[in-house]
């Protein structure tokens, strides 16, 4: 019945081949290990390493002067150009960021005093209405609710559920409206 | 039937194993699918928050972040749907961040481990704080990314820092005979400044040689071969392809951080030390007191496990654990046993740290 089955399968052609196979690759694999774990090995590839880059150091430096000015005849920054406008750029997150901390510690304080004057605007709580939050951009407690997907599932939990949003408890609910009001939480 | 007679089936055979292996080999698995929603960015570097599944009144309390290393994307957390580490702990309850380093470019060449722990995991700390609504969290930092935990830990540990994992982490690099990699970025050998002068950030394809040419029979040879005895079984097809998927998609480290890794850790060893200066702040590991679990690969080549146990000896935690397991660096969370034996040790460890 066995050996009915043996020769219903298909041939392989490499199976005659495969014991001797795994075991050449075993028996590499540890010369080839010991090989590469050597002294020999890591000069070896060191000095190769070390030639590759004293060989085509002079015709980086040529290729690249060549491309300064290229780019130079052609009106164009050069990569050393572009480079520092995105460390500028980078600067310039990081300051956003550090006032993003800022404003999200002021809302905190806010919230904490709860002012009766945000209590007063249930418009721009419970909506995030742009005209509403313009009146009180000023009133930092108020724009932690101006944010809109997060504002409105922390004003109306059901809804956001209703819509495929987590539900969230309140306190959750509320300082995700704080956090997001500026990165606009996208969809990844 | 006799064999010869066999023969135009076994090509038919052949021919769609072949076809199979073709595509394998020149397409991309989708990986890193579980659902999740940006919040954060500062330059490369993205904070996603990934969308619980588990009511509120389910969730653990403190929140978890997840950093992987600087070379290789942190969708090895997240590899494929129904075998992925992110989707088990969504499903667990716990609220996941993951931050994301992105890929370097020329103009970020001079950022460093300070920059990183520094500037912007605390950053999307902060982030996380705000939307999740607690001042505790938990951070979990897998290989290189577990540096940078541990500096950030040691160097900030007011900071709400309940919790701390380390998998497979290059923390002591003092057994320098056991570690291959220092002996190919010996001084003597290796000249870390000329190849930055000439590249700005260390070239992926170099890392993944590095890498490869660890075990360069199973990397180059094996891999591919036990492909093609599999290629009959789906689910290790599947398997491999998003692996391969993961491992290919290299990208280089910026130069700052990899002069650091050679020079402070692989050659001098100055974190274990004591010696290790972030900012001109010494890093002090006894300032580490966030509740300590250090996973450790047993079959690890990259990171060897006499790189991850010294840890716990020098932190000032009083709570620290060290959770072997057998496999390798990438295989204890990725690999087919990882959701038997790693994740759900993690689970339990984390769970009742997380109330």
């Amino acid at each position: 019945m066995a050996a009915e089955n043996n020769n219903d399968l298909p041939v392989d052609p490499f199976e005659p081949f495969r014991g001797m196979r795994d075991a050449y690759l075993e028996g590499m694999s540890k010369v080839m290990v010991n090989a590469v774990n050597s002294e020999e090995y890591a000069e070896a590839t060191g000095a190769m390493l070390n030639g590759y880059l004293t060989l085509t150091a002079p015709f980086r430096d040529a290729l690249d002067k060549a491309m300064i000015m290229a780019l130079e005849q052609l009106s164009l920054p050069s990569r050393q150009q572009v480079t520092s406008l995105s460390e500028r750029f980078t600067n310039f997150e990081m300051r956003l960021d550090d006032m993003d901390a800022k404003l999200d510690r002021l809302i905190e304080l806010a919230s904490q005093s709860r002012s009766p004057a945000t209590e007063d605007l249930p418009a721009a709580k419970v909506t995030g209405d742009v005209t509403a939050s313009k009146t009180i951009e000023n009133q930092p407690a108020a724009r932690a609710t101006r944010d809109l997907p997060a504002a409105k599932a922390a004003a109306n939990p059901s809804a956001a559920k209703a819509t495929g949003s987590a539900s969230y408890d309140k306190r959750a609910a509320g300082a995700e409206a704080k956090s997001s009001r500026h990165t606009g939480a996208r969809k990844a | 039937m006799t064999q010869a007679a066999q023969l135009p089936a076994s090509w038919s055979v052949f021919d769609q194993r072949l076809k199979t292996f073709s595509r394998l080999m020149t397409t991309k698995a989708a990986i890193g699918q579980t659902p999740k929603e940006l919040i954060w960015t500062l330059n490369k570097a993205k904070l996603y928050r990934y969308i619980p599944v588990v009511p509120a009144g389910g969730r653990h309390r403190v929140p978890l972040l997840l950093i992987f290393a600087l070379m290789n994307r942190p969708t090895i957390m997240d590899l494929r749907p129904g075998h992925s580490f992110v989707e088990y702990l969504v499903s667990r309850g716990y609220d996941v961040y993951l931050l994301d380093w992105g890929v370097p470019g020329p103009e970020d060449k001079n950022l460093k481990f300070d920059d990183y722990a520094l500037d912007y995991i605390p950053r999307a700390v902060r982030k996380i704080k705000a939307l999740s609504g607690s001042q505790e969290f938990s951070l979990l930092g897998w290989c290189i990314g577990a540096i940078l935990t541990t500096i950030y830990a040691s160097l900030r540990p007011d900071d709400g820092l309940r919790n701390l994992l380390l998998l497979t982490a290059p923390l002591d690099f003092a057994n320098r005979e056991g570690l291959t990699f220092a002996r190919w970025t010996d001084e003597k050998y290796f000249d870390v400044d000329k190849l930055l002068a000439a590249f700005g950030n260390m070239p992926g394809e170099m890392i993944d040689y590095g890498a490869k040419a660890l075990k360069p029979v199973e990397n180059y040879l094996t891999t591919y071969y036990r492909l093609w005895d599999n290629l009959d079984d789906p689910h290790a097809v599947e398997s491999w392809h998003a692996m391969n998927t993961w491992v290919n998609d290299i990208f280089p480290m910026a130069g700052g951080a990899y002069r650091q890794l050679i020079v402070d850790l692989y050659r001098n060893n100055l974190l274990m030390k004591g010696e290790l200066k972030i900012r001109g702040e010494l890093v002090n590991l006894k300032q580490l007191r966030a509740n300590l679990l250090t996973v450790i690969a047993e079959g690890d080549h990259l990171t060897p496990p006499c790189q991850s146990e010294t840890i716990v000896s020098k932190v000032g935690s009083k709570d620290t654990e060290v959770y072997r397991v057998s496999g390798g660096h990438i295989g204890i969370m990725a690999g087919s046993g990882a959701h038997k034996q790693t994740w759900p040790f993690i689970d339990n460890w984390l769970r009742i740290r997380s109330q």
